[in-house]
């Protein structure tokens, strides 16, 4: 045994004196423990790819929403002047519309959409309905302010036309009360800014935007198909995956938080709103042309190209497999809410999420690693 | 058995010093099997001690957590840490809270007994008060009293900054030029005109000032360890009046306060990182980087030997730890000021700058820079970078253009970065990310 030690003893010295030379520099981490291999030859074109995002998806997604928000506009215009059920009803159904095509587009936060801070002006939940309460009380509030994201978008009308009153009847009487009008105004004014900011979106993708997007064709850290890539993988791990199904199973906070599911105050639509997100990430790897069967250059085609195979296995089939599995497993789900706060632990939906967080590594190591894109985003320091 | 271990593991811990700062060592090959081989041989009564060698030593014992009694009687108290570490907290939240006066949080920071300054009634009784112990300690400023109240004042002012120039435009949107809020990804950030967030620049800030000089060059140095007649004491076991420990035990103890005053289990501190917003929460960031994995215990040991070597009354083997300890702490300020003047880049480089995020990391890594003039290089009296040197960093950080963060350029971040990080043993790539 002495013997022994006296061994570990010398080996450590040797160690610790090899060690400390001060020239050696250890590995740093991320990249480096894959071997490069030799540029291969590849034919695929970029720029068609980026042609047929911008003009078959993104731009007729955008174009599509845009006028789903003006129904929606329209049918407050209704429900203003005439604060009936049927005029409500009607209100609902073009905000659950407008909802479920916002779903189509939220991932393309890039350009126009990046600068206007679109995806977190429009939709950050769970609603801040203190703040709504403060700023319909108040009269004084300037919605394009940071710190009035959680009092406006799609989670602030949700609670506006949801969560006033437990039946439609006690949210009916908010809006025919004698202070009714602050109420309007307020609802009036988050409609408001959500079509400013669409706009603006819309009109620079219109406009000169979707140049720009289609000219910076190369494979840098900067070109459009590398942005992207890490905007659409970030979208899909910190937005369809954690935001709207494993933040609210409490599988980051340790205990689950039902009232972060997304449209929390009408209870039922969240399976749906996820569902079509996730159909609409396929569909993007898949280059199908958007409200079309139709398809063109896209992800799933690089890979082809490349000629991708993942343990023996064609990776587009290893991806759009995996989704397949995820969609299965969330549709046979009950409502979010109701899974998480009646079963606990929420085995099934944890089961789910499981096949949906099996997506991220796919995307975000295997797809990208083929592609020579690196990820440029980390998680945040949260603080 | 044990006890041989644990010898063993201090001799290897002396060669180790020994051998990465002399060459001039014979090969460890040639050591003669005698009174410096690790091993009990000859007449030895224990490893390289004893019989014909130098007597023994009391053994360490060094226990699994920190944890020391004497007859009984818990001897390990930090009230006073405990008591700062929680009036910085409710400072902390003070400056984001735009009602609060400038007076009220000064008064905060430089509490006095009895007045009603925060929340927790235990924090109003108390005589201790944060400014006090800032830029306070024995080694850098028992004589330097025109620095202490410059640093003093740059706290002062960024309480004073923060209500005069952010709090009037708590809902203005920030733009060049102009203090406001401004974005970070789902976070609201709240920055003065040229970009920066006081109340972060105070917190990161006091994180040298206050929890790494009071540990690193104060209650770790000889100089208060060793007062008085601290060693007579400790020797012949004397414990403080009413007390159940030596005044050695409890300077200690109370360096250790600075890191671990707000964890739920202080003897087992680890299992909580992140349990204030000062050192304790950055240590713990620190050993979630690959890179630096292991330097929380690494710190946590270092302490807990430490305190064992003082009741063992071995005082070389107490200040070696302290050395460590000075050292991993210096790190932990080194690498996070690298890690945030290298995350500011990202955001910086998108198609649309994500500023808000840029100026998050930023002003993070300002306080950060700020601190390093508060670490201790081990084995001297100096900081890893001094007064000036930080000052100028400061300076080249905000002077790229007139409005401050919103103008700095990647190259001053890379400048900086590489600075600091030229000086400590870590590289500028293994503290980026």
């Amino acid at each position: 045994m002495k013997r022994i030690l006296a061994l570990v003893f010398f080996i450590t010295l040797i160690w610790a004196c090899s060690s400390d030379n001060g020239g050696e520099v250890p590995p740093a981490d991320g990249g480096t423990d894959e071997p490069k291999e030799e540029p291969q030859e590849v034919s695929f074109e970029r720029a068609p790819m980026l042609v047929n995002w911008a003009d078959n998806i993104i731009i007729p997604a955008y174009t599509d929403f845009d006028s789903e928000l003006e129904n929606l506009t329209a049918a407050f215009e209704n429900f203003n002047i005439d604060a009936t059920t049927t005029n409500l009803i009607a209100l609902r159904e073009a905000w659950l519309t407008a909802y479920t095509k916002w779903q189509r587009i939220s991932m393309f936060e890039i350009g126009p959409a990046e600068s206007a801070d679109f995806r977190f002006s429009m939709n950050t939940y769970p609603t801040d309905t203190d703040k709504i309460n403060a700023h319909i009380s108040s009269g004084s509030y300037d919605l394009t302010l940071s710190s009035n994201r959680a009092s406006k978008g799609f989670p602030a009308l949700d609670y506006l036309i949801n969560g006033l009153g437990d039946s439609d009847e006690a949210i009916i009487s908010k809006y025919t009360a004698p202070d009714k009008e602050a109420l309007l105004t307020y609802t009036q004014a988050v409609l408001t800014d959500m079509n400013a900011l669409t706009d603006q979106v819309v009109s620079d993708w219109q406009g000169s935007y979707r140049d720009t997007f289609v000219a910076n064709d190369g494979a840098s850290a900067t070109a459009s198909v590398d942005r992207f890539v890490n905007d659409y993988i970030f979208y899909f791990e910190k937005f369809l995956r954690a935001g709207k199904m494993g933040i609210p199973l409490g599988v980051f906070s340790g205990s689950p938080l039902p009232q972060n599911v997304e449209a929390f105050h009408e209870g039922e639509i969240a399976n749906m709103l996820f569902l079509e997100g996730l159909q609409a990430t396929q569909d993007f790897f898949n280059g199908k042309h958007y409200a079309s069967t139709a398809t063109g250059e896209s992800l799933a085609s690089y890979l082809d190209n490349l000629n991708t195979v993942k343990d023996g296995e064609d990776l587009k089939a290893v991806i759009n497999n995996q989704l397949n599995k995820a969609r299965e497993m969330v549709t046979s789900l009950d409502a979010f809410r109701t899974e998480i706060e009646t079963n606990a632990p929420p085995t099934d939906m944890l089961l789910a999420y499981d096949e949906v967080q099996r997506i991220v590594p796919l995307l975000k190591v295997d797809m990208v690693s083929a592609m020579s894109i690196s990820i440029d985003f980390v998680d945040a320091d949260g603080d | 058995m044990k006890k041989t271990f644990l010898a063993l593991a201090l001799a290897t811990g002396l060669f180790l010093t020994s051998c990465s700062s002399d060459d001039n060592d014979p090969p460890i090959v040639a050591v003669t099997p005698t009174c410096d081989d690790g091993i009990q041989n000859g007449d030895e009564t224990d490893v390289d001690c004893g019989g014909s060698c130098t007597p023994c030593a009391i053994a360490i014992d060094n226990p699994s957590s920190y944890t020391f009694e004497r007859d009984g009687e818990v001897t390990v108290s930090f009230s006073g840490q405990t008591t700062r570490l929680k009036m910085g907290d409710e400072i902390l939240e003070a400056l984001m809270d735009e009602t609060v006066s400038a007076e009220k949080i000064q008064a905060m920071y430089a509490h006095e007994e009895g007045v009603a300054d925060f929340e927790d009634a235990d924090l109003n009784a108390s005589d201790k008060s944060v400014r006090s112990k800032t830029a306070a300690s024995a080694d850098f400023f028992s004589s330097n009293a025109t620095d202490q109240a410059l640093i003093r004042a740059d706290f002062d002012g960024w309480i004073r900054a923060q209500v005069d120039e952010v709090f009037p435009n708590w809902e203005v949107a920030a733009s060049a030029g102009v203090a406001g809020q401004i974005a970070d990804g789902s976070s609201t950030r709240y920055v003065s005109a040229k970009g920066l967030e006081y109340n972060q620049a105070f917190n990161k800030g006091l994180i040298g000032a206050l929890t790494t000089d009071q540990i690193v060059n104060n209650y770790l140095s000889p100089a208060v360890l060793d007062a008085g007649t601290n060693i007579e004491d400790n020797d012949a076991d004397v414990v403080a009046e009413g007390k159940s420990y030596t005044n050695m035990e409890h300077k200690w103890d109370e360096a250790y306060g600075y890191v671990y005053g707000l964890n739920a289990d202080a003897s087992n501190p680890n299992a909580d990182l992140g349990a204030d917003s000062f050192l304790n929460k950055y240590i713990g960031r620190v050993e979630g980087d690959d890179d630096f994995v292991g330097i929380a215990d690494e710190i946590f040991q270092a302490f807990k030997l430490g305190r064992a070597a003082i009741v063992a009354k071995q005082y070389d083997i107490r200040d070696e730890q302290a050395e460590i300890i000075r050292q991993k702490i210096s790190e932990i300020i080194g690498i996070r000021a690298v890690y945030y003047l290298q995350q500011a880049k990202i955001p910086l480089a998108q198609e649309t700058p994500a500023y808000g995020s840029a100026f998050h990391d930023l002003s993070e890594g300002y306080g950060f820079i700020y601190s390093l003039q508060f670490t201790r290089q081990p084995n001297s009296d100096a900081p890893y970078f001094s007064k000036t040197e930080v000052d100028t960093f400061l300076v080249d950080l905000m002077a790229d253009g007139d409005n401050g963060l919103w103008d700095v350029t990647p190259e001053t971040l890379d400048t900086i970065a590489a600075a600091i990080a030229d000086r400590f043993d870590f590289t500028l790539a293994q503290a980026a990310e």
